[in-house]
């Protein structure tokens, strides 16, 4: 009804009510400052090997989030932990969401596939995900690798489900059946009509995919399945939390957390942002 | 149940009443109901008991509850060497064909029946008959166990086997014939309740995830007890049992500390630490069955790129000794050979033995139990020393189950681990080293050290199994067949307002074992 009174295009209207946000632009900086960091790192500090002779050191000017109980700068492990974390954050969530979007269209464009894959989806999410990465990561062997495909195994079934119901939308309007009637194919129809219609709320879903794949990947690191030969934030607690120092080197375990809940708490700002912005009913 | 949570509730309450700073004019604990301290001794563990059949159950846990209720023959000192217990005393016949052992004749079962050799006699041939558990693999020479009399048995041998008495008096509980005999199998036996016993405690109570509750046999053989129950409870972790260490809920921690805990609760004046020496050691093995590493030179390039003093000194914050690179360990100073010199952590001379084999580029991968919290703290200590000497060591950190696995199927290039307990160094070497050995991991299948082993096997004193068993350990050395990089000093705290323990080595003895409990009491 609106959208034929204003003459900007709806991805510029967007922007501007985004950029109106504080708390979104924010949260997009800091997340372009992590996602420096984790390119950046070699540059910042060190990779975190070997062993010192300063051990538990809180931290200090030479130290800034003290050492670890082998004498190793924290610092330095977060830094390369950004790294890892966030490879593996990212790359689950776009392996997740390639599986997502592929079922959650299909459900919606091809009505005959839609019962046995709303199944799968329902199937999928009432599987008792924890013990099941558990299971899998520790038989798979650790590996940054292997975090990453177990993420995105767990985490597709939340994607699938938002686009199938955005696409199902979509797909009765006027203009899918007029692309029909002229000949289209369907892989013509859903890659020209259907794609862009859903790839708003996909957006939405790369950034809290990503987020919860942080979460995940820390909370299997944390349980000792992560990648022994590469740092992550989950793998710094895990170490913090095995040398039995939990309760008095606090620096080994304030910081790993901080950088997740930075992360966690700026997508989730950065999203809702969006979501705000997008919806255009709202910006008055 | 619900009082006995009532109680603890109770007397938690009471105890953090007790340490919390007094408030003038409100003298609240008018006497009466608080339970005297020196009546109870709390022990906190991190599992539950779940075998109570002493011949089959294996946690620590399940062994700890279960030595004090069934007697061994012997127990050790703190170098090893074995003391009474049940048996007084113990010796081979000359021709080392059979072994008599004299028993006490004051310990009785708690129904009332006394402890006799038919006990013993019916325990041994029960293992040997259903062959099962940790004993049934170190009695093979067993032939027949004899009751001479009520105080006297005598094991026929079938060849001379110098290990024998020690590895039965260790590790062979002794069940109460009259009770076990009428389980259909003795190994599927649970014994989970109305339990006859002759330890110096008695299980009375059971509340699964929460506590046991053992009481003091009065009239117990070597000595009654000074304290009246023994109380373990169950907590979730190491780190909680500190805490609650700390807040006098418990009195002891079963679990060994960690080596970073035990340096910090070092400061803390309620908190007294024991230092209980382990019976094993951590290693490294090389599967020489795989290219390269069934050149000894690689193996030794290996061994030489192993900083062992970091290792022990930052990984284990010095709770360690070297055992120079031997596998007889000063924790059994009768058998250690004082000759033996450690591998030096020399990259430059690790690169030049790889040169002299051919070998470059050198790439392998380690196994090791991720939730070992030590090694998993020295494992990539041994990558990155490694790397020095221009070694690439791949780790791979695996759930326990997956690294036993691998382990038994020798599916590794380097295996990282510890043994627990190796007590006699004969017998073990041999499951450990000869051809075929159920713990042989590293596949080592050597002629002359199987021929070596043999010779110390079927000595019958020390004295005589020592030169072979010495010699067998040089070539393991010199051969790297096993690459011993320390044995740990255990932490064991208690509270300090306890006194009189036993020190025993081991986790497995350690305080908690019958005779260290039965002699604790209140301090001052």
């Amino acid at each position: 009804m609106t959208a034929a009174a204003v003459e900007l295009t709806p991805r510029l209207r967007t922007w501007s009510a985004f950029r109106r946000n504080p708390l979104g632009v924010a949260s997009a900086i800091v997340l372009v400052l992590l996602a420096l960091v984790a390119v950046c790192a070699p540059l910042i500090a060190p990779f975190p090997e070997g062993y010192g002779a300063d051990t538990s050191q809180p931290p200090s000017a030479a130290h800034w989030f003290g050492t670890d109980d082998i004498g190793q700068d924290v610092f330095a492990q977060v830094v390369w932990g950004t790294r890892v974390s966030m490879a593996v954050g990212v790359s689950a969530s776009v392996l997740a969401i390639v599986i997502g979007l592929l079922i959650g269209v299909s459900a919606a464009y091809f009505r005959r596939l839609d019962t046995p894959l709303g199944v799968l989806v329902d199937l999928s999410l009432s599987l008792p995900v924890l013990p099941l990465m558990i299971l899998v990561a520790a038989l798979a062997g650790p590996s940054v690798r292997t975090l990453a495909v177990v993420i995105a195994l767990f985490s597709w079934p939340e994607v699938a489900r938002v686009v199938r119901s955005q696409a199902i939308a979509i797909v009765p309007m006027p203009f899918v059946s007029a692309a029909k009637v002229v000949g289209g194919s369907s892989l013509w129809i859903v890659r020209k009509h259907l794609l862009p219609g859903v790839i708003p709320v996909v957006g939405v879903s790369v950034v809290l995919t990503t987020s919860r794949a942080v979460l995940a990947e820390a909370g299997l690191s944390f349980l000792g399945l992560g990648d022994p030969n590469s740092w992550s934030w989950g793998t710094i607690l895990h170490k913090a939390q095995q040398s039995g120092a939990l309760a008095t080197a606090w620096w080994t375990t304030l910081f790993p957390s901080l950088a997740i809940l930075l992360l966690v708490v700026s997508t989730t700002l950065l999203s809702v942002a969006y979501n705000d912005a997008r919806d255009h009913r709202n910006s008055s | 149940m619900r009082r006995g949570v009532l109680l603890a509730a109770l007397a938690a309450l009471t105890l953090s009443a007790a340490c919390a700073p007094s408030v003038p004019g409100s003298s609240g604990s008018s006497g009466g109901q608080q339970p005297a301290p020196s009546d109870r001794l709390t022990i906190g563990t991190t599992a539950d008991v779940l075998n109570y059949n002493p011949l089959v159950g294996n946690s620590r846990t399940d062994s700890w509850v279960t030595n004090l209720m069934y007697p061994h023959l012997t127990q050790m000192d703190m170098t090893g060497k074995r003391v009474p217990y049940l048996a007084t005393e113990w010796s081979y016949a000359e021709d080392g064909k059979s072994a008599t052992v004299r028993l006490r004749d004051d310990m009785k079962w708690s129904d009332g029946k006394p402890v006799t050799a038919d006990d013993v006699v019916f325990s041994v041939m029960t293992v040997k008959k259903e062959n099962f558990g940790v004993v049934a693999g170190l009695i093979t020479a067993l032939d027949e166990a004899v009751a001479v009399s009520p105080t006297e048995v005598r094991f026929d041998l079938t060849r001379p086997d110098g290990t024998f008495l020690d590895n039965v008096g260790f590790w062979l509980p002794v069940v109460p014939k009259h009770v076990f005999e009428k389980a259909p199998s003795v190994q599927k036996f649970a014994n989970d309740s109305d339990w006859v016993s002759a330890g110096p405690f008695k299980l009375t109570k059971v509340e699964r995830g929460q506590r046991y509750v053992m009481e003091r046999v009065d009239g117990f053989g070597p000595g009654t007890p000074a304290v009246k129950e023994v109380v373990f409870r169950v907590f979730p972790d190491v780190n909680t049992e500190v805490l609650a260490l700390r807040n006098g809920e418990i009195d002891v921690i079963g679990n060994v500390l960690p080596p970073a805990t035990a340096a910090e609760l070092k400061n803390d004046p309620s908190v007294k630490q024991e230092q209980i020496p382990s019976l094993g050691w951590a290693h490294l093995q090389y599967n020489v069955k795989r290219k390269p590493l069934d050149d000894v030179r690689v193996r030794q390039a290996l061994a030489h790129a192993v900083d062992y003093e970091a290792i022990r000194n930052i990984a284990l914050k010095g709770y360690a000794k070297s055992s120079n690179s031997s596998v007889l360990t000063p924790s059994l100073p009768e058998w250690a050979d004082p000759a033996s010199k450690e591998y030096t952590f020399d990259p430059a001379l690790s690169k030049q033995l790889l040169a002299q084999a051919g070998v470059s580029d050198l790439s392998l991968s380690m196994i090791y139990d991720q939730a070992d919290p030590n090694i998993a703290r020295w494992a990539p200590m041994v990558r990155d020393s490694a790397k020095q000497a221009g070694i690439t060591i791949k780790l791979q950190g695996l759930e326990r189950n997956t690294y036993v696995d691998k382990s038994l199927k020798h599916d590794f290039d380097i295996y990282a681990g510890s043994w627990a307990i190796m007590d006699n160094p004969p017998a073990n070497l041999g499951l450990a080293f000869k051809t075929g050995g159920y713990i042989n991991y590293g596949q080592v299948s050597d002629p002359k050290l199987d021929a070596l082993i043999d010779q110390a096997q079927k000595a019958l004193s020390v004295e005589e199994a020592k030169p072979p068993i010495q010699e067998a350990a040089r070539l393991i050395r010199d051969q790297v067949y096993d690459n011993v990089l320390y044995v740990e000093t255990f932490n064991v705290a208690h509270n300090t307002k306890w006194t009189g323990f036993k020190p025993m080595p081991s986790e497995l003895l350690s305080i908690v074992n019958p005779l260290s409990l039965a002699a604790a009491k209140p301090a001052g």
